[in-house]
Formats: structure tokens, C-alpha cells, sequence
């Protein structure tokens, strides 16, 4: 089993805590630092959007973090036990449109190769975020 | 995250360093609303020793360009990495925020 899993609150003062994690499963994964950073971002756009929009701002809400870590491949399941967030409700603004804010989610989409939103069983989202590694690319 | 203030001729400079995300980008914002609200220009936030910003310190950046060009001044960003450059590349902001080499020339005329 190649996999971490860990349960961090639906506070802002974790994020850090999670970018951690994300860059040594990277690191593992083999990502250059470049890839790894552009993951980073990825991860932290998701995380934001469940504090935001399954808990509405709540700190003391339940996250999960699955985090593969097979070899060229970065996978992250982000689990939450708000309500089903519709992604169209977060969908980003046109970016010649400037104003603050609606950037997550295009760049969630800019940098990974599969962002995913699908209801879990706990009433909430499970949001999957893939990367492959640029080698890795269409042999998978 | 912390945000250093320091004036050179008209100029309001703050030296960010650190982490700037949804948890540290309202000190941030706080910090540039003080120079707004006394109409500085230009503002320049030097971004050379940032490790790591995402969307909610681009909206803060956003916020404070559009303040800025409500008085007539002007909002200068220095110093950027090229993993924070790539990321105002990702959102096209490259074009829209005036962005420059060292802190000496953002703070010129």
C-alpha cells in the first residue's frame, strides 16, 4: 500500500501543515521542484474552496487527505463532510473579467491533469486531484 | 508571512516574506488599506523573499490595483520568483500588473 492518509481541520493555519505533506509526497513521487511547486498551489486552491464553500468558513470542520504516492504520479483525494459542493457554484470567472477572487478552480484545472468532484458518503465532496509526472505522460 | 513597511520619497514599499495564503493575506490587506486610505503612490510590494502565494493573495493584489487607480496612483510589484511569476502567468496578470525587476526601480518615477 503506497498510500498517506491524515485528517487536518478546516482552519487557514493548517494550510502550511498540508503543503508540507504535499511537497514530500511529491518529492517522493519523483517531481521536479518546479512541477512540485505548481501541485502546491493545486492543493491549496482545493483545500481553501472546502473551507470556504462545504464549511463556510468553519475551523473546526473535518478534512481527509488520501495521498497517494506511487512512483511519476501524484494523486490527492480530499474529503469532506460538509455538503456536495456543485463545482459549476465555483466555477472560475473570465480571466479578463478582473476583479478579486474565482481564480481557484482554473488554476486547479491550468496545473493538474485530472480535478474531479463527485458526492461521498459522508453527505460531502471528495475532490481527486492527478498529476503525472511529465514523463510519465500518456504511458499510464 | 511578514510584511515589512519602509517609505523612500513618495513611495510606500512593503516587503512581504514568507507564506502568503488564505490565512495570511487579511494581514496583508490590512497592511496595504493603511497606504490606501492615505492615497500613497506609488505602492510597491516587493515579493522577493515570497516562497509561496495563491488565488486569495492575488485578490488582495487585485484589490489594492483597483483602489490605487481609483485616486489616480500607482501599484508597482517587484521581486517576483519564477514560481510566483508563473502563477500571475497562469492568471494572465502578467499583463495586467506593472511588474519590475528590483525594488530601486519600482520605487522610481
Amino acid at each position: 500500500m503506497n498510500e498517506v492518509r491524515c485528517t487536518v481541520p478546516s482552519d487557514t493555519a493548517y494550510l502550511p501543515m498540508v503543503r508540507a505533506m504535499v511537497t514530500e509526497g511529491a518529492r517522493l513521487a519523483g517531481f521536479d521542484p518546479e512541477t512540485t511547486h505548481g501541485i502546491l498551489l493545486a492543493v491549496t486552491e482545493a483545500v481553501t474552496n472546502v473551507i470556504r464553500h462545504a464549511y463556510g468558513g468553519e475551523p473546526d470542520q473535518r478534512i481527509d487527505l488520501l495521498l497517494g504516492t506511487r512512483p511519476e504520479h501524484f494523486r490527492l483525494d480530499i474529503v469532506d463532510y460538509g455538503h456536495f459542493v456543485d463545482p459549476s457554484k465555483i466555477a472560475s470567472r473570465p480571466l479578463d473579467d478582473l476583479r478579486p477572487g474565482g481564480l481557484g478552480v482554473h488554476l486547479m484545472k491550468s496545473i493538474m491533469d485530472r480535478v474531479e468532484y463527485r458526492p461521498n458518503a459522508h453527505g460531502g465532496t471528495t475532490l481527486t486531484l492527478e498529476k503525472h509526472a511529465p514523463a510519465a505522460k500518456g504511458s499510464s | 508571512m511578514k510584511v515589512t513597511q519602509e517609505t523612500q520619497g513618495t513611495a510606500a514599499i512593503f516587503i512581504v516574506e514568507g507564506q502568503v495564503d488564505l490565512h495570511t493575506s487579511p494581514e496583508l490587506r490590512s497592511q496595504l488599506r493603511t497606504a490606501l486610505n492615505s492615497r500613497s503612490s506609488p505602492l510597491v510590494v516587493d515579493l522577493n523573499a515570497v516562497s509561496f502565494i495563491d488565488s486569495s493573495g492575488l485578490a488582495t493584489l487585485i484589490e489594492a490595483l483597483k483602489s490605487v487607480g481609483s485616486y489616480g496612483g500607482k501599484l508597482r510589484l517587484c521581486g517576483l520568483n519564477p514560481d510566483v511569476r508563473k502563477l500571475f502567468e497562469l492568471a494572465r496578470l502578467n499583463e495586467v500588473f506593472d511588474l519590475r525587476t528590483s525594488r530601486a526601480e519600482a520605487c522610481g518615477p
